[in-house]
């Protein structure tokens, strides 16, 4: 039975629609997980060369197993925000005729097929052949072995654990963060070492291979209190956290735009009111940030100034580039609703217009500061911004009425590829790399005074033009509106 | 108001809609009955233009839906949960509603006063957001909003499907007491044969993407219907 649930989770990840939808994501995404495992399993493999390097003729035994503890208290850590409890997943077996243990059996399983699972069998098992096993013998690395395996077990279910109690009751959340500031504090005082009862343990658990069975006891009993509470908790209702009272917010200051304000109203609710817009928000935050990287000193001297226009644009244009990428996107669950609704073509349109322009423009004036590393910058980003509003919000827009992938709000945003396609790839070309057309030569072989001039006065004008840019959208949009509403039904 | 002239829809071959025919006049009451499949929720979407026929058009009061958006003006639908904005509060959605046919807050507010009763304190102040409310209670929404723009006509997909049976018999007082105060024309489909047969003036059964049987609703309407569908 647990098989047969096993290989219905298997169905699921390989039919989501997340999942196989796209190959090539499909391909990147397995490569780029693979490489990190291989890593790991290097870095594992590295550790005796490592260690002998950096303490060099101590015994390197005894200072791998001072970290691991610490490493296990990262693993609670990142157990805590990144793993998540397998619990909806049974919904449509409650009702059937399986035995409740059986489910609750099951759930445990799965709850085992996670990297973090294998992360520290990957780090510690080379170590215990290439080093334990020749100085403690093979009971020595088998103890040692079996220790790593049964602790992150106990680790495994003790945060699942804690993490549903988390869900009943907040105190839980508090207690945890509390327990784990307590040690951090402890710790740097030198009251309780971490890293000295680590060694003390695994050094004694070498010498003594029957000691194992403390580790095997804490993880058999983690997982069986872990089944037990699951038990009792096994109905729907429970899991269901507590909801914050929701209440209705309005934009006054919008209304004065009439219908588009009214829409981009909508568009303001839509980011801070879901997961994958709001990460959006956050990364415009942090993207801020990324001139220190680029303006530099060396940098400034540069007499092109070519990387200047390449910043500029994502600083300002960051909103363009990533929101832009699934502009109708976001709006597709209730699409059918918009297109059938009151609202014409050409509002709609504008409205996004408007939400570019003015959140290029609350990014232009924060990041005004640049300006103080040297007055260059500012001039710069003046023809970037000028350039995003006026150029890559028209090309942000036509292709927007070329993506017919839906996007599930519900999701969140992190390894979340849904409704990524051809198009977004050539999205972030276009609108990062299109201005260098008329940049680069001006720049190279005239004077990157004049090339910043052009290609701000073409943003200017395109931005005057824009009337009549939205006629041209509106067109274009007609042509491809039925593909768009099937492509979002379509979930 | 409404003229389907000549229209097919297929998907891969198979015809999903086929009418040569078919004319609604202002202030009718129409209920499309037919199993799944038969075609009911393809009619509709036509009628939105939100998929484009293969072939022939359909006109409201004359003018071709496809062609302008005039008709967005006039005509609320109620599809499924797809037209109801998830993340928005019940109140924000009406306001947004109501915003799109030039109603004040003040209106919107008075308007939902009338649906108390239809609300039944569970939409209103629930603190929370659509996505958030039962599908019945979504349901619920949909309609209201569809009201709130005071349509001259409404679209309903199984209107009955997912409401309790209070909400269900004032649902159909409602509809029967829409046309008389306001000449609105009503289209809805239902699987209820009773509820259908009570609202509706006249009854189209769709089978496979045809209209097999136009009526004017009488007595004898409800026995006609399960006599068809009787297996």
């Amino acid at each position: 039975m647990i098989l047969t649930l096993l290989s219905h989770q298997w169905k699921s990840f390989w039919r989501s629609r997340n999942a196989g939808r796209s190959l090539a994501i499909q391909i990147v995404l397995g490569l780029i997980i693979a490489y990190l495992l291989a890593s790991i399993l290097a870095l594992g493999f590295a550790f005796p060369h490592m260690l002998h390097k950096f303490y060099p003729g101590q015994d390197i035994i005894r200072i791998l197993c001072s970290y691991i503890f610490y490493y296990y208290s990262f693993d609670v850590v990142m157990r805590f925000t990144v793993q998540e409890l397998p619990v909806l997943s049974t919904q449509p077996y409650l009702g059937q005729n399986i035995p409740k243990r059986k489910l609750v059996a099951f759930l445990n399983i799965r709850a085992l097929f996670h990297f973090l699972n294998l992360v520290p069998l990957f780090l510690f098992v080379p170590f215990a052949f290439m080093e334990i096993a020749p100085a403690y013998g093979a009971a020595g690395a088998a103890g040692f072995i079996t220790a790593i395996i049964f602790l992150t077990i106990f680790s495994n279910f003790l945060i699942l654990y804690i993490k549903r109690r988390t869900i009943i009751s907040s105190w839980w959340l508090a207690g945890f963060f509390a327990t784990i500031v307590a040690f951090i504090v402890l710790d740097y005082f030198h009251v309780l070492s971490l890293g000295k009862s680590s060694s003390n343990s695994f050094l004694r658990l070498l010498s003594a291979p029957a000691l194992v069975l403390i580790p095997i006891t804490l993880g058999l009993a983690a997982w069986f209190n872990n089944y037990r509470f699951l038990l009792g908790n096994l109905y729907l209702d429970e899991g269901v956290k507590e909801e914050k009272e929701k209440s209705s917010r309005e934009y006054t200051w919008l209304r004065q735009l009439g219908l588009s304000g009214e829409l981009i109203a909508l568009d303001i609710k839509l980011m801070l009111r879901n997961k994958r817009p709001k990460y959006i928000l956050r990364l415009c935050a942090i993207f801020m940030a990324y001139g220190f990287v680029f303006y530099t000193k060396e940098n400034l001297k540069n007499p092109h100034m070519y990387l200047f226009l390449f910043t500029g644009i994502f600083i300002t244009g960051i909103f363009i580039i990533n929101y832009g990428q699934f502009l109708f996107a976001w709006h597709s669950n209730y699409f059918d609703g918009l297109m059938s609704s009151n609202i014409s073509l050409p509002a709609w349109i504008r409205s996004k217009f408007m939400l570019y322009t003015a959140v290029s423009t609350i990014l232009f004036i924060l990041t005004s500061f640049y300006g103080l590393i040297s007055w260059k910058l500012l001039v710069t980003q003046l023809a970037a911004w000028l350039y995003n509003i006026g150029i890559n919000s028209v090309i942000s827009v036509y292709l927007a009425t070329y993506n017919y992938k839906a996007i599930d709000l519900s999701k969140s945003a992190t390894f979340n590829y849904q409704g990524t396609g051809v198009v977004q790839w050539v999205y972030s070309f276009a609108l990062i790399l299109a201005p260098y057309l008329i940049f680069y030569p001006l720049a190279r072989f005239v004077d990157p005074w004049v090339a910043y001039a052009a290609v701000g006065g073409l943003g200017l004008i395109s931005l005057l033009l824009q009337n009549w840019w939205v006629d041209i959208l509106v067109r274009e949009f007609r042509k491809r509106k039925y593909l768009v509403l099937a492509g979002f039904r379509e979930k | 108001m409404l003229s389907i002239i000549d229209t097919v829809k297929s998907y891969n071959g198979n015809t999903v809609v086929n009418i040569p025919q078919l004319d609604i006049p202002t202030g009718e009451i129409i209920g499309l009955v037919g199993n799944n499949g038969a075609g009911k929720t393809t009619l509709f979407r036509l009628l939105l233009d939100l998929i484009r026929a293969d072939k022939g058009e359909i006109l409201s009061k004359e003018k071709n839906v496809a062609a302008t958006e005039d008709w967005k003006k006039y005509t609320a639908a109620y599809l499924d949960e797809g037209f109801l904005i998830n993340y928005l509060t019940p109140e924000e959605y009406f306001y947004f509603i109501g915003k799109l046919h030039q109603l004040s807050k003040a209106d919107v507010d008075e308007f939902l006063q009338y649906f108390e009763a239809f609300f039944d304190g569970s939409i209103l102040n629930s603190g929370k957001y659509i996505r958030d409310l039962s599908k019945g209670n979504q349901f619920k929404v949909g309609i209201a909003a569809c009201l709130l723009q005071k349509p001259e006509l409404l679209i309903l997909d199984e209107p009955f499907a997912n409401l309790d049976p209070s909400s269900q018999m004032r649902l159909v007082r409602m509809l029967k007491e829409l046309p008389a105060q306001q000449r609105v024309t009503v289209l809805i489909s239902s699987h209820d044969l009773n509820h259908v047969t009570e609202v509706c003036h006249r009854i189209l059964l769709m089978e496979k993407g045809r209209i097999i049987k136009d009526i004017d609703t009488t007595a004898d309407t409800l026995q006609e219907l399960e006599s068809y569908f009787e297996v």
